[in-house]
């Protein structure tokens, strides 16, 4: 399930309107239809169950009280939902002394080789699932391995040259070239 | 392509270095916002990044591009149930904040009220959210793009959903999903009516049927007053509408507009 189908989309929006209007039985449907894929989003970049229960709690309490800016986002609303999972689990990687899980990435992008049917298989049929997928099989196999480690488990440039035993300067050029040619491949695809 | 790519990795690294941001050029911009997208920027970079973000709507909107483009890599994490803690907390925190508890037990304060003096609290309580949130947090100039009223029956019961692109390209649609179960008989039409707001009076849109999906045209010269609109109503008529061009039945659904 890459992006949720176009009908599950609009009855996101519809609930997100009567949130934004506090009505607490569309936000608690709200939850109920999106929480288990943004628990996976978080407990996929903490790999710590408390922790991703305590991002979800903040990202969830976050939607909430600002409902309302989701309509100067322009992004569809599973993306602006993810984008502040996302941006709160990074945030909590970020405090000081924190001692992440074992580095089990147990990834199915780590045993994609370069001519893999993967990304369009691990992303769904969804139009812009499928441009990704097309553009990220343009990209070299270490470049699309570390931009689909980063996204999934919010590594830094440093735990992915640790990880990949490469050394930092080449990780970083990875991503940099990665994310250029993904950038030129979709908009290509778009206009 | 060369040397924008040593030129971005050259001020990344000074930025990393000096620590203070002026992300000037163009192809830097956006490389930053792909990693700050990705999530591989990191630490202080990433602090400063998001307060240059706070009041730089053209690099929250490369931000936004990139988070779309990434989108579909959500996939790559399985949903997984979290434990009902997790909403308790969450029921907590939301209730307390709005100085009351709204329980399943005392739904009763939406059903004794009378739905109109509800509706005004709570439509009065919604204008100030969005107005503050418009206004004040975010100072971009975008006008938003669609318009969704969903109307509810006099127990705030959701039965009907209208939403509409507020610059519409082609001749002005309104979707309409009628999710409520109620019947129409042959001898009646259901009418949908454009609600303007203080003293102004109901303007009908035409009439529609129970399908759950549907669509109604409406006239380009509305598009204005359906923007501004205060929200909408559907009234049950006689076959064939109203005779005098106001609502003359009983209102099924009202409900808000809100900008999405």
């Amino acid at each position: 399930m890459a992006s949720l189908p176009a009908a599950d989309n609009d009855a996101i929006t519809e609930l997100m309107a009567r949130c934004a209007l506090r009505d607490q039985r569309a936000f608690a449907e709200l939850y109920r239809q999106t929480s288990a894929k943004l628990y996976g989003v978080a407990i996929r970049i903490l790999r710590r169950q408390d922790w991703a229960e305590e991002v979800l709690q903040e990202s969830f309490v976050n939607i909430w009280n600002h409902i309302a800016d989701y309509s100067t986002s322009r992004s569809a609303p599973m993306t602006w939902m993810t984008a502040i999972v996302r941006n709160r689990a990074l945030d909590w990687l970020r405090r000081p002394n924190l001692e992440r899980g074992d580095e089990d990435y147990d990834l199915l992008v780590e045993a994609l080789p370069d001519d893999a049917p993967g990304p369009e298989a691990l992303l769904g049929m969804s139009r812009d699932a499928r441009a990704l997928a097309d553009c990220l099989k343009q990209l070299s196999g270490n470049q699309r391995q570390t931009i689909m480690l980063a996204y999934a488990h919010g590594l830094s440039h440093g735990e992915l040259a640790s990880h990949l035993k490469e050394p930092l300067g080449t990780v970083k050029t990875w991503i940099r070239r990665g994310l250029d040619r993904l950038r030129g491949c979709m908009d290509g695809k778009i206009n | 392509m060369a040397s924008i790519g040593s030129e971005v990795a050259w001020t990344v690294k000074s930025i990393e270095r000096i620590g203070i941001v002026k992300y000037q050029s163009e192809p830097l911009r956006d490389a930053l916002a792909a990693e700050y997208a990705l999530g591989t920027l990191q630490g202080s970079a990433r602090r400063r990044f998001e307060r240059s973000l706070k009041d730089d709507p053209r690099l929250r909107r490369l931000v936004t591009d990139w988070q779309s483009r990434l989108a579909p890599l959500h996939a790559l994490a399985e949903p997984v149930q979290p434990p009902a803690r997790v909403w308790n907390a969450i029921l907590d925190r939301i209730q307390l904040a709005s100085g009351r508890r709204v329980s399943p037990a005392s739904r009763g304060f939406w059903g004794s009220l009378t739905f109109w003096r509800g509706a005004a609290i709570v439509s009065a309580l919604a204008a100030v959210v969005l107005a503050v949130s418009l206004t004040t947090i975010t100072p971009t100039k975008q006008p938003p793009q669609m318009m969704v009223v969903v109307m509810s029956d006099q127990k705030s019961t959701p039965g009907m959903t209208v939403s509409w692109p507020m610059q519409p390209k082609g001749e002005p649609k309104l979707r309409i999903r009628v999710t409520g179960h109620e019947t129409m008989t042959p001898d009646q039409a259901w009418e949908l009516w454009m609600v303007p707001g203080g003293d102004q009076k109901p303007v009908s849109l035409g009439l529609i049927n129970t399908d759950v999906e549907q669509e109604l045209t409406v006239p380009r010269q509305l598009m204005p007053a359906m923007n501004q609109a205060w929200g909408l109503a559907m009234s049950v008529e006689p076959r064939g509408g109203s005779p005098t061009g106001l609502p003359t039945g009983p209102v099924m659904y009202k409900g808000q507009c809100v900008k999405l």
